[in-house]
């Protein structure tokens, strides 16, 4: 499903990455650990055609990432649901409208987005506030919110890049159940975190990052 | 369908965003575009009054003072012949000095004194509409010239000739003029489209992420352009109506060229739709500058 191949990337003579080679199967559950600045956030990007490593190759879903052309790109995230830490949710637009979006973007019909929105939003437990404003949510809700528009395209992967950065060791609890049930349909999930207590609640495996090098993995079964 | 909405809402979005600058590029737009419709005006009304000149030219062939009547004849016959000609008149020697004496009264004693009637015979030849044109009198003539028996060809030239030279120079003072303020118009569309970008950058980035192709991001940009652009030239054709006819008002109450009031015209309805066309291509093209330099930075 996804596969990096002696990558190397480095910003202004740092190395943020360097020859790191790692696969990941299909429905996987991976935790990508590391402290801040190993280069988490780097390698999450590439699988998203977001960085071009300066050396080696990675593969999503079978296609050469770093070989795609820039108007290919769209379509590769299409298939690959992004949560943030940050959320990034469109301030001025309803809860409706911010999951509506990756399928707005698709041209898919009213009637298809009415219903997978509202599949989404259930699944995410989130539905009774579609006509909410982002702001007036708790932080937790609006992750799920992140969560829900992630997931609504049904991605075949999904990435996380520090998703409970910013909530209370109870909301990420739940959070992290929520990727567990995503995990469970089939969807490959890449959880990058920073956050010890994220690996205990997993116990999955997990990649661990160091100054840019990949340190001897942990597998810890479900 | 909810795509389209949705890219259409975006549009107004952005336009409402920004509101005040929204306005000020639209008032700024206009009053360029309308410098650049006066010249075009000017151009348009003087291309007309060409044309009314070149349908109202009249061509004397003047005749040789010995010419035989049996030659003439033939010339007649020869001329009538010419596909180019619509109508031809024969002016004798004795109603060419008839209608100078009519014209000049206090002059003719100077024909008088001569003894003998100086003004030669002529014809005069009005050519088929499609033999109008500077080039094709001019041709004309010079083949005519070279008949036997014809002393001169003589129409209007230098009148002509200096009319479409000024109408040559207008054209290309329209034209510097036109592509200087047309690129006034697009960088203030593009630097407004700029503000827009820069405000909503977050919501782009979010855009990019979740898949947007470049041109679902562009859409309601390019419309936010063409709608400025649009509405720029309306209100330039607008301006420009006002002036036109506050200028024939004038004329007719000063009573100054008041026999040029009837023959301007405004630009008829297609141009104007046209006008607004362009109006929109430049606002399009102005936010198609500021979204290349915009994701040349992002890149």
């Amino acid at each position: 499903m996804i596969e990096l191949i002696r990558v190397s990337k480095q910003y202004d003579r740092r190395p943020a990455l360097s020859n790191v080679t790692l696969e990941i199967e299909k429905g996987e559950f991976v935790l990508l650990m590391g402290a801040s600045g190993a280069g988490k956030s780097t390698l999450l990007r590439m699988l998203i055609g977001a960085e071009r490593p300066d050396d080696g190759q990675v593969f999503v879903y079978g296609k050469n990432v770093t070989a795609l052309k820039q108007g290919d790109i769209p379509y590769l995230r299409r298939k690959v649901g992004t949560v943030f830490q940050d959320f990034r949710l469109l301030a001025k637009k309803t809860v409706f409208d911010n999951v509506a979006l990756p399928l707005l973007v698709q041209g898919i019909s009213a009637q298809d987005i009415r219903r997978k929105v509202t599949e989404a939003l259930r699944a995410v437990g989130v539905e009774h506030k579609r006509d909410q404003l982002p702001m007036v949510l708790s932080t937790g809700e609006q992750q799920r919110v992140c969560i829900a528009r992630a997931i609504v395209n049904g991605p075949v992967v999904l990435l996380a890049d520090e998703p409970t950065g910013n909530l209370d060791p109870g909301l990420t609890a739940e959070i992290i159940e929520l990727f567990k049930l995503i995990n469970a349909r089939g969807t490959t999930v890449v959880v990058a975190t920073h956050d010890p207590q994220v690996m205990t609640q997993v116990n999955r495996r997990v990649i661990t990052l160091s100054h840019g090098t990949l340190t001897p993995e942990k597998w810890v079964p479900a | 369908m909810r795509t389209l909405y949705y890219l259409l809402r975006e549009a107004w979005v952005n336009l409402r965003t920004n509101r005040t600058t929204t306005m000020v590029a639209i008032l700024t737009t206009a009053f360029t575009l309308a410098c650049v419709g006066v010249f075009l005006l000017l151009y348009v009304n003087l291309r007309a009054a060409a044309g009314w000149l070149q349908d109202d030219i009249k061509i004397i062939v003047y005749l040789d003072d010995h010419l035989s009547s049996d030659a003439r004849a033939d010339l007649e016959q020869q001329l009538r012949g010419d596909h180019a000609v619509a109508a031809i008149h024969f002016v004798s020697k004795e109603q060419a000095l008839g209608e100078f004496k009519d014209q000049f009264p206090s002059e003719s004693h100077l024909l008088e004194g001569l003894g003998q009637n100086p003004l030669p015979a002529s014809f005069v030849v009005t050519l088929g509409p499609a033999f109008r044109s500077l080039d094709a009198v001019k041709r004309w003539s010079e083949r005519v010239q070279g008949m036997t028996g014809v002393a001169k060809v003589d129409y209007n030239q230098d009148w002509i000739d200096a009319l479409a030279m000024v109408i040559r120079s207008i054209e290309l003072v329209a034209i510097g003029i036109g592509v200087i303020l047309s690129a006034a118009a697009v960088t203030i569309i593009a630097n407004t489209i700029r503000l827009t970008l820069l405000a909503r950058r977050d919501e782009i980035a979010i855009l990019r992420l979740i898949g947007a192709t470049t041109g679902f991001i562009r859409i309601p940009y390019l419309l936010e352009g063409a709608v400025l652009g649009g509405l720029g030239s309306a209100i330039s054709l607008f301006m420009l109506k006002l002036l036109y006819e506050l200028f024939r008002r004038e004329m007719r109450t000063s009573g100054k060229l008041s026999g040029l009031d009837n023959l301007l015209a405004f630009f008829p309805m297609p141009l104007c739709l046209a006008l607004i066309v362009v109006g929109m291509a430049l606002g399009c093209a102005g936010s198609f500058v500021s979204l290349r330099r915009f994701d040349e930075a992002k890149a």
